[in-house]
């Protein structure tokens, strides 16, 4: 029940930002798919696709209409982690509501769980649907005629992932009493890191692996950074 | 044998290397109303933040509770209530809402009716948010939040800090009301010293974060006292006297500010330096405070001409 009450509470300060992030990421990634699906279905760009060709399984990752819409989720989900990290762990230091919100019937570490997955169903709700939603539009027939492919998808999961490495990193950053030039920019500077490295893995295992060691690695410095802080 | 509440040990705060809290000694026992004054960074908020465990001591400890602050459990902390200073709420919330939060918490200890009549006493509508509140609206609040859980031990930070009388008033009503449930401790810290006055029934004065006095209210009044003294020549050059505080000269008068030493004493020695007359003078609490954490060299008037 308490950790119910601190979660609504922390959803409810994220819930402008999904509905933001998830408005911004369906009116540039839809319309972009429609554009780049019209496109193609017309065999403007990739002739190769005419009816009849066989086609390479890495064409269909690499000329999809999802592909722009990729980005757009690339960039709604680093914007979204931004913007949630500093709405859960930099705003409370300026409204100073720290206090009040510490000296509740709950340890820190159910006040801080509550913060982070608050944070990570915000990103699941507000993009994660919309990306299922397009993912599905993409593969109706009407809408492109070759099926995407699960690659396709779940690289806009490893997308979604990023953003949620982001939220971690700016919640380091925010919780850490460095000054800027030191080491309060660790978790922003780890989590661009994370971000090319995971770009550089053509493999989506090692892309996974990669996210879920720097997942580990950031939630721990936070817990460790949380309960030891002085507010 | 009393029971103690609230106990701290050698507590000690440095901010980096500014001394906040100097090796402070505190018990408060249950069911006392105590004022904890002290100048603006004196070290009032640095020592409630290290009571309460936001804050991790230098050095020392302090317990509330019967519980080691740095490591207040859930349990114990459902038994404290906390005004933050400047009564800082989530902006967002309406009062229903923060009602509903605060509630979660407490869910056995809530008092829905006790809540709903402060409001109403308040005269708040419980539809509107935080951030639509003044000041002191957000401090009827914010003691409404703290005193519905029906707490053993409410911390407050500075509560009536940018308050006017009324809102003051009304704010010490309601605190009030808390006292007047048996077994209940209050700690409050505030510059008002008619505040402390009407509702404390002891005093902790804190100044540069060294612990001044720690004593009922009666003894601090009766302790702190300004003698005026004057001489038929002059005065003399040496003031000899136990429990001297401040003394200032003029050219056949003395003015002493003693802390702690009874009339008898300050008739003898009055009699001893030759004092044609002397006069104790009553003052008020907010006199004896500023006397008492005056600084020594601090005494002369700051003359803008003079810059």
């Amino acid at each position: 029940m308490r950790f119910l009450a601190l979660l609504r509470k922390e959803l409810r300060e994220c819930l402008p930002w999904m509905l933001l992030a998830a408005l911004v990421f369906l009116a540039f990634g839809g319309f972009f798919l429609r554009a780049l699906a019209y496109d193609q279905r017309h065999y403007r760009y990739y002739p190769n696709f005419s009816s009849g060709t066989l086609v390479e399984h890495v064409q269909l990752t690499q000329h999809t209409p999802l592909l722009l819409t990729g980005s757009c989720l690339f960039c709604s989900s680093l914007g979204l982690g931004l913007i949630l990290g500093v709405r859960h762990f930099w705003i409370p230091h300026f409204t100073r509501t720290w206090p009040f919100l510490l000296h509740r019937s709950v340890s820190r570490k159910t006040i801080l769980a509550a913060k982070l997955t608050a944070g990570t169903i915000a990103f699941v709700i507000s993009l994660g649907t919309v990306w299922v939603a397009l993912y599905w539009y993409a593969n109706q027939l009407e809408a492109y005629p070759i099926p995407q492919t699960v690659r396709v998808f779940i690289e806009g999961w490893i997308f979604i992932m990023l953003g949620l490495v982001v939220y971690l990193g700016t919640a380091l950053s925010g919780l850490s009493t460095a000054k800027w030039y030191t080491t309060k920019i660790l978790g922003l500077a780890f989590a661009t890191v994370i971000i090319v490295t995971t770009f550089s893995q053509w493999s989506l295992v090692w892309a996974f692996a990669v996210i879920a060691i720097s997942v580990v690695i950031l939630l721990s410095l936070i817990f460790d950074t949380f309960l030891r802080r002085e507010f | 044998m009393t029971e103690t509440v609230l106990q701290t040990e050698s507590l000690t705060k440095y901010y980096g290397s500014v001394l906040a809290v100097d090796h402070l000694d505190l018990a408060i026992p249950r069911g006392c109303i105590c004022g904890f004054v002290g100048r603006n960074g004196a070290g009032k908020t640095t020592a409630i933040k290290l009571m309460l465990g936001l804050l991790r001591p230098t050095a020392g400890s302090s317990r509330l509770l019967g519980c080691d602050s740095a490591a207040l459990t859930p349990a114990i902390r459902q038994r404290i209530g906390y005004v933050t200073e400047g009564h800082r709420l989530f902006r967002w919330m309406s009062i229903a809402e923060l009602e509903k939060f605060q509630r979660s918490f407490f869910p056995k200890q809530w008092d829905d009716k006790f809540f709903a009549d402060m409001i109403e006493y308040f005269d708040l509508p419980k539809k509107r948010k935080i951030k639509h509140l003044s000041n002191g609206e957000r401090a009827q609040v914010s003691l409404a939040l703290a005193l519905a859980p029906n707490p053993e031990l409410l911390i407050m930070d500075d509560p009536t800090l940018g308050l006017d009388a009324a809102i003051r008033r009304q704010f010490l009503e309601g605190m009030i009301e808390l006292i007047m449930r048996q077994g209940r401790t209050v700690l409050f810290s505030s510059h008002i010293l008619g505040d402390v006055e009407r509702v404390s029934d002891r005093i902790v004065v804190i100044d540069k974060g060294v612990l001044r006095a720690n004593c009922s209210l009666e003894e601090f009044r009766a302790a702190v006292k300004k003698v005026i003294l004057s001489f038929a020549d002059s005065a003399p050059d040496e003031v000899n006297i136990d429990g001297l505080l401040h003394c200032r000269r003029s050219e056949k008068g003395l003015e002493l500010t003693l802390v702690g030493t009874d009339d008898e004493k300050i008739a003898e020695w009055a009699k001893s330096v030759r004092a044609e007359r002397y006069n104790i003078i009553k003052m008020n609490l907010e006199d004896q405070f500023i006397e008492f954490t005056a600084l020594p060299g601090r005494k002369k008037m700051f003359r803008w001409e003079e810059r």
